[in-house]
């Protein structure tokens, strides 16, 4: 496949008058996970083996980014396990 | 049998009126057996089900039948997990926050698998049409200058993207731009969540590394593009 058919795949959209937004759009956002991407980072599996704990800490008002700058670094980068962390917020704040 | 059902009310009224265990005694109670783990998991169960409207809300009509299932599936689900894992709780948060956690997983990974189940994962696909067609849209907002400029990156980007990444990153990450979940695409490539993870850890790696290689930023990339967007 050459470079530019890639292109129409990763950037391209069905119609053209569309086309400059979404290439725009998606190129922003593979530039922005690059600019947040670290030489390490936790995977899905670690992040929910502490993810409890973090709900927790953050709905005690801790400053969780700070103290646990690797967990909140994947729930930059990770929307599944956003997603979760938010619901899991949710019951923890109106549970207690 | 009626004894025991009797039995088992009442021990479960005893245990709502004491309001809640600790972690201690939900894992004392959850390792029973017996009556005394049965009201544990009942208990439970309430508990789960109080939390699962959370992650239904906005997700799935709440009041249909296949919400209803649903929430079925994942009560069961969770507490069969629970007592699975019971070992590894560390005691590091309350237990039921433990137990919401193994449920809210268990919930939004079924309802992301009926959500996009219809939907295939972006192809890699020989595209007939044209070479640099998104060099003539019109963009009444970027000048002719910031047009070729974003043209160039495009182009320059994408070849980074052929040469650096494997034919599983790429199609990873056109997953990830069409807003695919994690999850979703892993399993329709045949991985699980965290190796799928870590593939695209690597992927992004690579291409941050060589963007520095050439040069670039990913935020000079990010203002080519910013300019006029909004």
């Amino acid at each position: 496949m050459k470079f530019n058919q890639l292109l129409q795949r990763l950037f391209g959209a069905k119609q053209k008058k569309e086309m400059k937004a979404d290439n725009s759009e998606k190129m922003q956002k593979v530039m922005a996970m690059l600019a947040n991407t670290q030489e390490v980072e936790l995977t899905c599996d670690e992040v929910f083996a502490v993810l409890d704990q973090f709900v927790e800490m953050a709905a005690r008002g801790e400053d969780v980014s700070q103290l646990m700058p690797l967990i909140q670094q994947h729930l930059d980068m990770c929307e599944d396990c956003r997603e979760e962390y938010k619901v899991l917020e949710k019951i923890v704040m109106n549970a207690a | 049998m009626l004894r025991k059902n009797l039995h088992l009310s009442l021990f479960l009224a005893y245990n709502f009126a004491m309001n809640k265990r600790t972690n201690e005694e939900w894992l004392a109670d959850l390792r029973a057996g017996g009556d005394q783990q049965a009201g544990a998991l009942e208990d439970l169960r309430a508990i789960i089900l109080r939390g699962l409207p959370y992650a239904i809300a906005g997700r799935l009509n709440p009041n249909s039948p296949e919400s209803e299932a649903l929430v079925e599936e994942v009560v069961q689900e969770t507490l069969m997990r629970v007592l699975e894992y019971l070992d590894t709780f560390e005691g590091r948060s309350q237990f039921t926050t433990w137990a919401h956690k193994i449920a809210v997983r268990a919930a939004l990974t079924e309802l992301r698998r009926v959500r996009w189940r219809e939907v295939p994962l972006p192809e890699m696909e020989m595209n007939e049409e044209g070479d640099a067609s998104y060099r003539e849209l019109p963009d009444s907002q970027a000048s002719p200058e910031e047009q070729v400029s974003r043209a160039e990156m495009m182009k320059r980007v994408n070849r980074i993207i052929m040469e650096e990444l494997t034919d599983k990153q790429r199609q990873a990450l056109m997953a990830t731009m069409e807003g695919f979940p994690l999850e979703e695409a892993a399993q329709r490539l045949g991985m699980n969540r965290n190796a799928l993870y870590k593939l695209m850890h690597d992927a992004r790696l690579r291409l941050k590394k060589r963007l520095e290689k050439e040069g670039l930023t990913p935020q000079e990339v990010l203002s080519v593009f910013e300019q006029s967007g909004k």
